[in-house]
């Protein structure tokens, strides 16, 4: 059995898992990377739209900075965010955004003076500050106060992860490519790695490191029409819920992106929405402004995905042989814009529908985009319930999102994740504590049972077709689990996933090859895609209210009072087929945001009872703070104290042109 | 109306060798909006569960797909089944480690490239204050670096280069498009001396024999033509410059 | 033996100074057939003054054997030139020759990549390769001639390798590959250092036409020779000269040798008789 010893075991090859790795590599420690595809091919390249910071440069970013994105992010997720994640967040996204500047990333800049913009449909003149001349740019993008988005024309995903991928490679960081992790070695609590499969020759071995991170990104592919790559099934987060011991964090929340192409899924960016462009319907009539008078279309995703629905609901669908659509219309922003600021729509359009952009309206149907659930951790990245196993990116619930995830903050989310955690792991690494006598017996027990369990399937003469379960599977996911839950629904779908679970127990394969088989794949995938299936419908069945991107058509109030509250499933017996569920509330009373209205979708949520204590209290500290006259740094320390919580390197305040920074050390 | 397609795909697996690389002929009913993402699945799981490929975004992003469709490389998830004839040939990207049928290592030639060539950005100071406001750059820069930025590393380039196909050690466009790259970029603080210690020879810019075929099948349309004729009257110019000095480059 | 050669012999010589020598041999590979192509072309206008008349090109021939300026016929003069073009030529062919597919491996690999690939600069390549190496031999065996009998050169002197000395297939596949070679090899220049800043397209549809002037140019001058040739067969050997020339160009040539009309110099009836 071959055993690979590490100091730093990072189980994803994305945005956050390498930047994660130079974090630890930063500090001496050693780091292994196993991934699926070549990094660069990692979905993170697939965000285009950008990446939220509050540098506030452009001139309707002015007056924007951490406060406001704390807002906008709580706000956005339904307040069912954890608002000390929040915070370190957005205090770290303008270094994250500053420091891939310094790196190499091609961010868009301004050009001081006059612009034309569309903005609500109307032409509009924006001037451009001498001052800002030269420095990062901000697009709009929905759920925001302020144009915060910062962005690399919409290939902003790409350039980001060359960006840092260059970077590894400078380090020296190795890869493992085409490597699967396949599950985690642990005992007594205590995470000591993983055992990996080589998907070309087939080998299994073992890789043992003092410190575990799962950065896997999302579960998309649990859903037919899903905006994620085909890697995106949700194995990192299959990894933790089989240890039966580590729980995954609201799976139930799941976000659709109101613009995936019609039928393929394939994403367009929220930029084009953000850039002016607008939603229409069979009439071409614009329909937002009627839902959402104030954001219209560059509301929330949840709230914008869930109108379009329920407009085509009531017949304004745009017929076609595959089911009913609507439009996205951008031709009003010309065609220079869309040359230069749109090029992957344009390239997508033209490869996948054969239409220019320009010309014409691009159909589109809301598809999966987001998993907001995931590895549930502590602020630090490390699961409470397994010592040594760190989680970071879409893979993680640490929780920044909440309920809803508002665009441009996955891809921040990432490097933030990325260099927070990476501090911590190094911290725990540094912990003379923490090293480990390589646990060889543990190891060899842990690779045994994999390879016995794979030959078995190999060797098994099931009646069942893993490709077949898994259209199934998908299937129901996008029938029940969808962005309308009702209890019927998810109950007859959570009865469907049981039984395709039990039926993935009896699966057989044609080709018998140990190396590269496809079909080996998906079989033992499959059965990890159904508990993370039975997860999701298990934890929308049991929560009855709607927030952010659950929304229940029985239960549609969001109800403070018996669900602030997030949901963690367990896997503790193998032979079950449903999670354990169990749920840890949300303090109000140390909220520096209490529940509120959010600014745009109902507006009839039921109150938590502590909800009217704390936001007077907040009032109360609030107009204590401005009659002293106290700067919005000490206002915040006093709500919500955070900044012991972030790694010593990143507690500095971020400079703007309108807030510069004194001369501290 | 639907229409039958063939795809005569080429089946190697290094792992099996005692199986000669053939043709292997599968029969498709063509759909509607179908790209070789979907027919390649629905042959995977229909007809034939021991075919290899790769796909990752399907949607043109990250450059996973390549593969030789009808003896030119390009992206498959972004070709339509529509745009092609009744009878197809698959073949692997040449050029590059064969894994098995269509699937080939481009992520591994990729790497040893990229540390080959050293493609990442080589600023002047390793450690930048983050807190403070960012260095400047003038938009249509910024514009032009992400121009030579979009290159996905799919390998089309190499695999449609002949020069690549008789040189094995050659570093291809995609090569050379980073190093233009790199070398339009402000920030960077690398001289024409240094890169030509990395591109200057016959593995390099002066390797290039203009067949253009790179600069053709870029499915992200980069300027590869006018960037390697730029990089080669920069690296001829330096060595016209430095003629008589005997000091070294550096 | 010097340390360099052991550096070299042990491919440590990398290790320090990077050598400027990849860079020297493109250029110099571009250069010296930018030279050719402009030669060739020049050539070609000169060759094909039989067109205007057996005059027009004796003419010609003699300027460049310094007739009208050094009060004689050098034919040696020609040989210098030869000698220069063929120095030139080797030169090219040496470095071009770096270029070349190395190994039956190479060459098929290669074949094998155009032929899928239906590229047409990649397939031009190939061509570039076929004819290059058809020059080795068929411009080598030219340039010696010219070298070693230059003063073979005339109306009825060329007029007659051509056609009583059975040349003209010799020729008419030199007139092929030189013009092939010459035009792509010039287009590729333009794309390889990016100048005229044309478009690839324009640039090619340039090069074509050039090569199909040439083409036409030089087959019809390989036509007229032939025809002069046969027509002139049974006085194989004998040289032309002109009765008379220009008003304009008398002026240039050699005192005594061209008599104001109509005086006819008694030696001129014999000559052509």
């Amino acid at each position: 059995m071959k055993t690979v010893i590490t100091d730093v075991l990072v189980i994803g090859g994305g945005l956050a898992g390498l930047r994660a790795a130079i974090g630890v590599r930063n500090r001496g420690h050693e780091a292994l990377v196993l991934s699926l595809v070549p990094p660069k091919r990692s979905h993170s390249s697939a965000a285009q739209g950008g990446m939220q910071a509050s540098l506030a440069n452009v001139i309707r970013g002015q007056g924007d900075c951490e406060d406001i994105h704390f807002e906008d992010t709580v706000r956005g997720s339904d307040w069912g965010a954890d608002q000390i994640v929040a915070r370190m967040f957005v205090n770290t996204a303008p270094k994250a955004v500053r420091e891939l500047a310094a790196w190499g990333m091609p961010w868009s800049r301004i050009t001081a003076g006059d612009r034309e913009v569309i903005i609500n449909g109307q032409k509009t003149t924006l001037t451009e500050r001498q001052d800002a001349h030269g420095l990062i740019a901000q697009r709009d993008f929905g759920g925001t106060k302020k144009w915060r988005t910062c962005y690399a024309s919409d290939g902003t995903g790409h350039a980001m992860l060359f960006t840092v991928s260059d970077q590894a490679i400078r380090r020296g960081i190795a890869v493992r490519e085409r490597v699967e992790a396949l599950s985690l070695i642990h005992e007594g609590g205590r995470c000591y790695g993983a055992v990996a499969r080589d998907l070309v020759t087939g080998e299994i071995f073992s890789c043992l490191a003092k410190a575990t991170v799962i950065a896997t990104g999302g579960a998309g592919r649990l859903y037919r029409v899903t905006t994620n790559a085909v890697i995106c099934e949700g194995m990192g987060h299959a990894l933790a819920l089989e240890t039966g011991v580590a729980p995954l964090g609201n799976m139930e929340a799941v976000q659709f992106h109101p613009t995936g192409i019609f039928p393929a899924g394939i994403l367009v960016t929220e930029g084009c929405r953000g850039d002016g462009g607008v939603l229409r319907d069979a009439e071409g009539r614009r329909f937002m402004p009627d839902y959402e008078p104030e954001k219209k279309e560059l509301a929330s995703r949840d709230v914008v995905s869930r109108r379009m629905e329920e407009h085509i609901r009531k017949g304004n669908g745009v017929a076609s042989r595959f089911g009913e659509h609507l439009w996205l219309d951008i031709t009003q922003l010309g065609r220079r814009h869309i040359e230069h600021n749109l090029r992957e729509v344009k390239e997508i359009c033209e490869s996948f529908l054969g239409i220019d952009p320009a010309e014409k309206w691009i159909p589109v149907r809301p598809a999966q985009h987001y998993t907001m659930g995931g590895v549930r951790t502590k602020y630090t990245g490390e699961s409470p319930w397994l010592e040594g196993l760190f989680a970071a990116g879409e893979a993680a619930c640490w929780d920044l999102h909440g309920f809803n995830r508002l665009g441009g903050n996955s891809v921040a989310e990432t490097v933030v994740a990325g260099m927070i955690v990476g501090e911590f792991i190094a911290d725990f690494c540094d912990d003379p504590n923490n090293s480990i006598d390589a646990p060889l017996t543990l190891a060899k027990t842990c690779v045994r049972r994999e390879e016995d369990s794979l030959r078995a399937l190999l060797a098994s003469h099931g009646q069942e077709n893993a490709f077949r379960l898994c259209a199934e599977m998908q299937e129901i996911m996008t029938r029940c689990m969808g962005i309308f839950r009702h209890a019927d629904g998810l109950q007859d779908g959570m009865h469907h996933l049981q039984r395709l679970l039990q039926r993935s127990r009896d699966i057989g394969i044609s080709g018998k090859s140990w190396g590269s088989n496809s079909e080996l794949v998906a079989a033992y995938r499959v059965r990890r895609m159904l508990k993370l299936a039975l997860t999701i419908a298990h934890g929308a069945y049991q929560r009855t209210e709607s927030r952010g991107a659950h929304f229940r058509e029985d239960f549609p109030q969001r109800n403070d009072r018996e669900w602030l509250k997030r949901t963690l499933a367990f896997w503790p017996e193998e032979e079950a087929t449903l999670p354990t569920l169990s749920y840890e509330s949300l303090d109000v009373t140390k909220m520096e945001l209490p529940p509120g209205w959010r600014g745009y979708g109902a507006k009839n949520h039921i109150e938590h009872p502590e909800t009217e204590a704390r936001q007077f209290a907040v009032e109360r500290i609030r107009s204590h703070a401005q009659t002293q006259g106290k700067d919005r740094f000490t206002l915040q320390e006093q709500l919500m104290p955070y900044l012991e919580c972030l790694p010593a390197n990143l507690r500095g305040k971020n400079e703007r042109l309108d807030e510069p920074l004194e001369n501290e050390e | 109306m639907s229409r039958q397609v063939i795809f005569n795909i080429l089946r190697y697996n290094p792992q099996l060798p005692n199986v000669t690389p053939h043709l292997q002929r599968y029969l498709l009913e063509a759909a509607d909006g179908m790209t070789l993402f979907i027919a390649l699945n629905e042959i995977r799981e229909h007809q034939d569960a021991t075919l290899q490929f790769d796909f990752v975004c399907r949607a043109g992003i990250c450059g996973s797909c390549a593969m030789l469709i009808n003896g030119r490389p390009r992206l498959a998830c972004r070709t339509l089944v529509a745009d092609l004839p009744d009878e197809n040939t698959l073949a692997p990207l040449p050029f590059f480690e064969l894994i098995g049928d269509l699937s080939v290592n481009t992520g591994k030639w990729m790497r040893g490239m990229s540390e080959r060539l050293s493609v990442w950005l080589h600023a002047q100071e390793m450690e930048v204050d983050t807190r403070r406001i960012e260095e400047r750059m003038d938009a249509e820069t910024a514009e032009a670096v992400y121009e030579l930025d979009r290159c996905v590393e799919c390998g089309c380039c190499v695999a449609a280069c002949g020069t690549a196909r008789m040189r094995p050690d050659f570093v291809g466009a995609v090569g050379l498009g980073k190093i233009a790259r790199f070398r339009a970029d402000p920030r960077d603080m690398r001289e024409d001396a240094d890169f030509y210690e990395l591109i200057g020879d016959d593995t390099g810019v002066f390797g290039c024999m203009s067949l253009l075929a790179c600069h053709d099948v870029c499915p992200k349309t980069l300027p590869l033509q006018t960037q390697i004729a730029f990089l080669r009257r920069k690296m001829a110019a330096q060595t016209i410059k430095s003629a008589g000095k005997k000091t070294s480059l550096r | 033996m010097s340390e360099s050669v052991f550096l070299a012999e042990t491919d440590l010589a990398a290790r320090g100074v990077p050598s400027r020598y990849p860079a020297w041999l493109d250029v110099l590979q571009s250069a010296t057939g930018l030279f050719l192509a402009l030669f060739m072309w020049g050539h070609m206008f000169f060759v094909a003054s039989i067109l205007l008349g057996k005059t027009a090109m004796w003419s010609i021939t003699r300027l460049f054997e310094g007739y009208f300026f050094l009060g004689a016929s050098y034919p040696r003069l020609v040989s210098g030139v030869a000698a220069c073009v063929f120095l030139v030529f080797v030169a090219h062919a040496l470095l071009a020759a770096r270029k070349f597919p190395l190994s039956y491996r190479q060459y098929r690999v290669m074949r094998a990549h155009t032929r899928a690939m239906r590229h047409e600069d990649s397939t031009l390549w190939m061509w570039q390769i076929y004819t290059g190496f058809s020059l080795f031999f068929l411009a080598s065996a030219h340039l010696y001639q010219m070298l070693v009998w230059p003063q073979n050169i005339g109306p009825y002197a060329s007029s007659d390798r051509i056609w009583s000395d059975g040349l003209w297939p010799f020729y008419l596949l030199m007139l092929l590959a030189v013009e092939l070679h010459g035009g792509i090899g010039l287009y590729r220049l333009c794309v390889k250092w990016g100048w005229p800043r044309l478009s690839r397209g324009l640039l090619k549809k340039l090069k074509w036409a050039l090569t199909a002037f040439f083409l036409t140019l030089g087959i019809l001058t390989l036509a007229a020779y032939m025809k002069i040739g046969y027509e002139h067969r049974l006085n194989y050997g004998e040289r032309y000269h002109p009765d008379t020339l220009p008003q304009w160009l008398l002026p240039f040539a050699p005192s005594g040798e061209f008599s104001d009309p109509p005086a006819l110099p008694p030696a001129a009836e014999g000559k052509e008789a």
